[in-house]
């Protein structure tokens, strides 16, 4: 009898073991264009991933079908105040092309941005360019980080992650470690 | 015995029942109202992205659409007749005789 009792003891330590969270169970993702793998990051747990893909969008007042690339966003499950986007755009070659490109953002992403630092520095071992500032959307201030990361041949990603007011601040630490596990595919 | 029988199972319900309790608190196992119907940031990343590489300014003021043209005939052509008449609305039925009918008995 008391093997047996001794044996559900450790049965219901083992649970709380196990209620233990681990310590790192990241899910790698890759994003491909055309077939081609460009780049990879890992998803962090429970966290939702919306890959999307390459297709035409159409502005109604415009009337011009255009072909938009994919563009990958990831947010916590349950919580809406942090977002995570991805994109390669097709025709953006170099860090230079990149800052061109998002200096459109406040058109769409953020509203009336500003940006508080610009700095280069290395992810995945490539060469990017940080720009970090603050704007609002949705009349909620939030905070963005627009990021340009030089991709081997002629390629470039577009990570923009953005904490809106009110989020959990150690959601910044979450959004690092995707950074720091950014790496182009070989 | 019965002290020493109780205390230790005691403990281990407690423990078992607060593990599950701990698990059902989990709350990402069931996603009821975080769907994706509305993810302005995702959606505005596409815009950014079908934007890009036009110089268009989308505040600007486009020059309106012209309206459509009158029709060269005035009134517009009669609608064509279809060659194949269509079906009575009503037919009588087909009076055919069943192909099996009860015979007399036979003696």
């Amino acid at each position: 009898m008391r093997i047996i009792l001794n044996s559900a003891l450790a049965a219901c330590a083992g649970m709380w073991l196990a209620c233990i969270p681990p310590a790192s169970a990241d899910t790698p993702v890759t994003y491909t264009d055309d077939g081609r793998a460009l780049f990879r990051f890992d998803v962090p747990d429970f966290w939702t991933l919306r890959t999307g893909g390459i297709r035409e969008i159409e502005d109604t007042q415009l009337g011009d079908p255009r072909a938009v690339a994919r563009v990958m966003g990831m947010r916590p499950v349950t919580d809406d105040n942090v977002w995570m986007g991805f994109v390669s755009p097709n025709g953006v070659k170099s860090i230079a092309d990149g800052l061109r490109y998002l200096e459109d953002i406040d058109k769409f992403l953020v509203k009336e941005p500003t940006v508080t630092s610009t700095s280069d520095r290395r992810i995945g071992g490539l060469p990017a360019r940080v720009i970090r500032g603050t704007g609002n959307r949705d009349g909620r201030g939030v905070n963005f980080t627009a990021t340009v990361i030089d991709l081997p041949r002629d390629r470039v990603a577009i990570v923009v992650a953005i904490l809106r007011n009110g989020a959990d601040p150690a959601y910044a630490d979450t959004l690092n470690a995707v950074f720091a596990s950014f790496q182009p595919a070989r | 015995m019965t002290r020493r029988f109780i205390k230790p199972s005691v403990l281990a319900l407690g423990l078992g029942a607060s593990s599950l309790l701990l698990t059902a608190c989990d709350g990402v196992s069931v996603g009821v109202g975080v769907g994706y119907g509305y993810d302005p940031f995702y959606d505005s990343m596409l815009w950014n992205d079908y934007y890009h590489d036009v110089d268009v300014d989308i505040d600007v003021n486009r020059p309106v659409r012209p309206d459509r043209p009158n029709r060269p005939g005035g009134q517009p052509p009669t609608r064509p007749r279809p060659p194949v008449a269509k079906p009575p609305v009503t037919r009588p039925p087909a009076a055919r005789p069943p192909i099996h009918r009860p015979a007399p008995r036979r003696r």
